[in-house]
C-alpha cells in the first residue's frame, strides 16, 4: 500500500441530503394527509392558498422530487464515493447540488400555493424554476461524471450505470417536457398543442416515475441491500440484463397513460405492449432483490433495516406487475380516472420508495454519525405502523376504484345510466375515503417515529469525514478476448452514450411522427380559438387545480357519451395549450360542460358547490368573487399564441383587452338580469372562468372534419 | 384516423422497425454477455460494494 492515496469521503453532504430527505419527506406527507382530508372534510380548503386544486401538486411534487429526490442524492453521493474510492469531483458543485436542491423546493412550495402552475402534472413548475431545476441538475451531473472519470476503481458497479441512465433520461425528459415560451416570470404557453402536449406529457409523466422513483432507487437497493444483508446482490448476471432490458423498455410505456383517448391508436398500442414486456425486467430485479437474501431470512425477522428493504421490494414487484395489467386496454378502462390508479401509485410511493429510504436511513444515520441506533424497538414498530399504514391507505382506494368504476358504467334495463348524477358515486365512496385518511395517517406516525428515532440517534454522534486509503487507479489494457461489456463498463463516457442512445430511441420513435403530423391532425372547421376572456379563465381554470378532479377527455365508450355527451377528438383540442386532459376524475369530466347549466348555475355552483350539488365535495371558491380579471399579459399571451400558429386576425392583441371587456360584460349583464348582485361583476375572475367552462366541448358540435 | 396519420406522415415504418432490432440486439449481446462472463470476473463485480468498505471506520 506504499503509493496509496489518502483521502476523506464527504460524508458531511451525505448527512445534509439526509436530513432533507427525512424533513420533506414528512412535510410531503403531511401535505398528502391534509388534502385526504379535505376530500372528507371540504371546510378545510380553508383559502384559495390551501385549497385543494393547488396543494395536491404541492403534495406530488414534495414527495416525488423533495423527499424521494432528496433520498436519491442522499444515497448516490454516499455510494458513488465508496464503489469508486473517490471523494466527489467538486465541494463547490455538492454544496450547489444540495442548496440548489432546497431553493427549488422552497420555491416550489411557495409558487404551488400561489397558483402558479404549467399544469402539466408532476412538472408544474414554471420556467424560471424550470431553468433553476436544470442547473442544478447538470451540476450533479458534472459532479458525478468528474468523479467517476477522477475514480480509483477501474470497474463500474451496477448501480452507477443506473444513476448514469437516471440522469441522461432525467435530462431530456425535463427539457422537452418544458418547451414553452414565456409570457410573464410566473406564466408561460408551451410550444406543443393538445394531443402532442398530452403525448409529451405522459411520455415525461411516466419516464419521472421511472427515471425518478424507479431507476436511481433501483442503483440504490443494489448498492445498499448488499450492504445492510452483508452479502453480494443474488445474481450480477441478472442485475446486468435487469439493467439493460428496464432502461430500453420503460421509455416506451408512457402512452399507457392516455388509453381509449384521442391519441392515434398506434402510439396507445405500442405503451400497451412495451408496458407488458416491461413485467420481465422488473420482476428480473425484484427476484434478484429478495434472493440476495436468500440464507438470511432469519436476519430479516429480527433487523427492521431488512424489513423495510424486503417490504419495499415486494412493493416494488406488486407495483411492477400491476402497471403493465393497467396497460392493457380492458383493464385501464375500468381503471383509468378512478382511484384504483391513486391506489396503485401509492403502493409504489408509500412502498417502494417509501420503505427503501426508510431502510437506507435507518442504515446510513448511525454510519454517518458513528453511533448506533437510538432504539432498535421504535424502528420496528415503525416498520409495523408503515407496513400496515400502507394496506389501510391502498386497500380502501382500490375498493373505492373498482366501485366508482362500475357506478359509473351500470345501466338500467331500459337503456338509462343507474347513476346519471355523478355526485352518487362520489357519496358512495367517502367511507373508502375516510378509511384512507386513517391510513395516512398511521404512515405519517410512522415517519414521525422514525424521525425522532433518528433524531436521538444524531445526538448521540457526530459526523466526520471518512478517511480511507486507496491505490490510484491502473488503466488495464485491453486483452484479445476481451468482450465488449467489459470494454464499456470501464468507460462512463461510452456508457452515457450508449444509454443516451438506448432511451433517446423510444423517444423518438414515439414521440416523432406525432410531431411530423403537426398540420395533418385532422382539423375540425368549427374549432376556434379561445376568446381573450376565455383564455384568462382557462388560465384561473389551470391556477386552481380544476384539473386534478376534473377529466376533459370523454372516451368512446356507451356509459361515458350518455353520461357527458359526444366522445372528445383530437381535432377539438389543437388549441389547448396546455392540454388538461386530466387523469383523475373526483369530480365529473368537463369537457362537453358548455351551455349545459346556465351561467347563474356555475356562478352559484362556485360559490357554494352545495347549493347546486348538494353532498359536494367540490371546495367553495369564494376568492373568485372577489379578486379581478388580470388583463396585464393578454395581449402578450395572444401574441404568443400567434406565433405559435394559433389563427387570430393581424394585430388582433392590441383590441384583446377590448374584446374581453365586452364579453366579460356581456356575460355579468346576463347574470344581474337574472338576480346576481354583484358590483364590478365583470371585472371579476368568476366571469372569465364563467366563460371559459360554458366554451367547453361546444366548438365541435357541427363535427365538420376538413383537409 | 391512425391509418390516416400514419400515411400522412411519411413512412415511418422503419422507425419502428429499427426500434425492435435494436432492442432484440441489446437483449441478445447481454445475454451473450453475461452467459460467456468468467465467474471470477461477475465475483468481483458483485463484491465491490462489500469490498469498498471505509478501511477506517469500525462501524461500517
Amino acid at each position: 500500500m506504499s503509493n496509496s492515496e489518502t483521502f476523506k469521503y464527504d460524508d458531511k453532504i451525505v448527512r445534509n441530503f439526509a436530513i432533507a430527505t427525512a424533513i420533506w419527506g414528512l412535510v410531503g406527507m403531511v401535505v398528502g394527509l391534509y388534502i385526504a382530508l379535505q376530500l372528507i372534510f371540504p371546510a378545510l380548503n380553508f383559502t384559495a392558498e390551501t385549497s385543494f386544486g393547488r396543494l395536491r401538486p404541492l403534495h406530488t411534487n414534495a414527495v416525488i422530487f423533495a423527499f424521494v429526490g432528496n433520498g436519491i442524492f442522499m444515497g448516490v453521493y454516499y455510494s458513488l464515493q465508496r464503489l469508486l474510492k473517490a471523494r466527489m469531483f467538486s465541494d463547490i458543485l455538492s454544496k450547489f447540488n444540495f442548496w440548489g436542491w432546497q431553493t427549488i423546493i422552497l420555491l416550489a412550495a411557495i409558487t404551488l400555493p400561489l397558483g402558479i402552475t404549467s399544469s402539466h402534472e408532476y412538472a408544474e413548475l414554471e420556467w424560471p424554476i424550470d431553468l433553476l431545476i436544470a442547473l442544478v441538475w447538470i451540476s450533479f451531473g458534472i459532479n458525478m461524471f468528474g468523479t467517476i472519470l477522477k475514480r480509483r476503481e477501474n470497474h463500474l458497479y451496477v448501480a452507477i450505470w443506473f444513476y448514469i441512465a437516471t440522469w441522461v433520461t432525467v435530462t431530456v425528459l425535463h427539457v422537452f417536457n418544458n418547451l414553452v415560451i414565456p409570457v410573464s416570470l410566473t406564466n408561460s404557453i408551451p410550444v406543443f398543442a393538445g394531443v402532442q402536449d398530452a403525448l409529451i406529457q405522459w411520455w415525461y409523466g411516466h419516464n419521472a416515475v421511472a427515471f425518478f422513483l424507479t431507476t436511481p432507487y433501483l442503483g440504490l437497493m443494489y448498492y445498499f441491500l448488499p450492504k445492510a444483508a452483508n452479502r453480494p446482490v443474488y445474481s450480477y448476471k441478472l442485475s446486468i440484463i435487469h439493467f439493460w432490458g428496464l432502461i430500453f423498455i420503460y421509455i416506451w410505456a408512457g402512452p399507457h397513460h392516455l388509453l381509449y383517448t384521442s391519441l392515434p391508436d398506434w402510439a396507445q398500442s405500442l405503451g400497451t405492449a412495451f408496458s407488458i414486456m416491461l413485467i420481465a425486467p422488473s420482476w428480473g430485479g425484484m427476484l434478484n432483490g429478495l434472493l440476495t437474501l436468500r440464507g438470511a431470512w432469519d436476519r430479516v425477522r429480527t433487523d427492521p433495516i431488512l424489513k423495510f428493504m424486503v417490504v419495499a421490494i415486494s412493493a416494488y414487484g406488486m407495483a411492477t406487475l400491476e402497471g403493465p395489467l393497467l396497460s392493457i386496454k380492458s383493464i385501464n378502462a375500468i381503471s383509468h380516472f378512478t382511484d384504483w390508479t391513486v391506489a396503485h401509485v401509492h403502493v409504489g410511493t408509500l412502498g417502494w420508495n417509501g420503505m427503501l429510504t426508510f431502510g437506507i436511513l435507518y442504515w446510513i444515520i448511525p454510519k454517518l454519525y458513528r453511533t448506533k441506533l437510538h432504539s432498535l424497538k421504535l424502528a420496528n414498530t415503525h416498520f409495523w405502523i408503515a407496513t400496515l399504514g400502507t394496506l389501510f391507505y391502498t386497500i380502501p382506494l382500490y375498493w373505492a376504484g373498482w366501485t366508482q368504476s362500475l357506478m359509473w358504467a351500470q345501466f338500467e334495463p331500459d337503456g338509462f345510466l343507474t347513476y346519471g348524477n355523478f355526485l352518487e358515486t362520489v357519496t358512495q365512496i367517502i367511507p373508502m375515503y375516510s378509511m384512507r385518511a386513517i391510513g395516512g395517517t398511521i404512515y405519517v406516525i410512522g415517519v414521525f417515529i422514525m424521525a425522532y428515532n433518528l433524531w436521538k440517534t444524531a445526538k448521540t454522534g457526530k459526523v466526520e469525514n471518512t478517511e480511507v486509503s486507496f491505490p490510484p487507479r491502473v488503466e488495464t489494457i485491453a486483452h484479445k478476448g476481451d468482450y465488449w461489456h467489459k470494454w464499456i463498463e470501464r468507460r462512463p463516457i461510452q456508457m452515457l452514450l450508449v444509454a443516451t442512445v438506448l432511451v433517446l430511441i423510444g423517444g423518438i420513435v414515439e414521440v416523432f411522427p406525432m410531431l411530423m403530423i403537426d398540420k395533418n391532425v385532422p382539423k375540425i372547421a368549427s374549432v376556434q380559438p379561445y376568446t381573450p376572456l376565455e383564455l384568462e379563465g382557462r388560465d384561473i381554470y389551470i391556477s386552481e387545480g380544476c384539473v386534478g378532479c376534473h377529466s376533459q377527455m370523454i372516451r368512446p365508450f356507451r356509459s361515458e357519451t350518455e353520461r357527458y355527451g359526444d366522445f372528445s377528438k383530437s381535432g377539438e383540442f389543437i388549441y389547448d395549450r396546455p392540454f388538461l386532459w386530466g387523469s383523475k376524475r373526483t369530480g365529473p369530466d368537463l369537457h362537453r360542460i358548455g351551455a349545459k347549466y346556465p351561467d347563474s348555475w356555475h356562478y352559484n355552483h362556485m360559490l357554494d358547490p352545495t347549493s347546486m350539488s348538494p353532498g359536494s365535495i367540490m371546495p367553495a371558491y369564494p376568492w373568485l368573487f372577489k379578486r379581478k380579471i388580470n388583463t396585464d399579459y393578454t395581449a402578450a399571451k395572444i401574441r404568443v399564441l400567434q406565433t405559435l400558429n394559433t389563427p387570430y386576425g393581424q394585430n388582433y392583441a392590441d383590441i384583446a383587452v377590448q374584446d374581453l371587456e365586452k364579453q366579460a360584460k356581456k356575460i355579468a349583464d346576463g347574470l344581474i338580469a337574472g338576480g346576481v348582485d354583484q358590483e364590478e361583476l365583470e371585472t371579476k375572475q368568476i366571469i372569465a372562468l364563467i366563460a371559459y367552462l360554458q366554451r367547453l366541448g361546444t366548438d365541435a358540435k357541427a363535427n365538420v372534419i376538413k383537409e | 384516423m391512425y391509418k390516416y396519420i400514419l400515411e400522412t406522415a411519411g413512412n415511418i415504418n422503419w422507425m419502428a422497425l429499427f426500434a425492435l432490432i435494436t432492442f432484440m440486439i441489446v437483449f441478445v449481446v447481454s445475454v451473450v454477455f453475461v452467459i460467456t462472463k468468467s465467474s471470477k470476473q461477475i465475483k468481483y463485480m458483485a463484491d465491490l460494494p462489500l469490498l469498498s468498505d471505509d478501511t477506517n471506520n469500525d462501524n461500517n
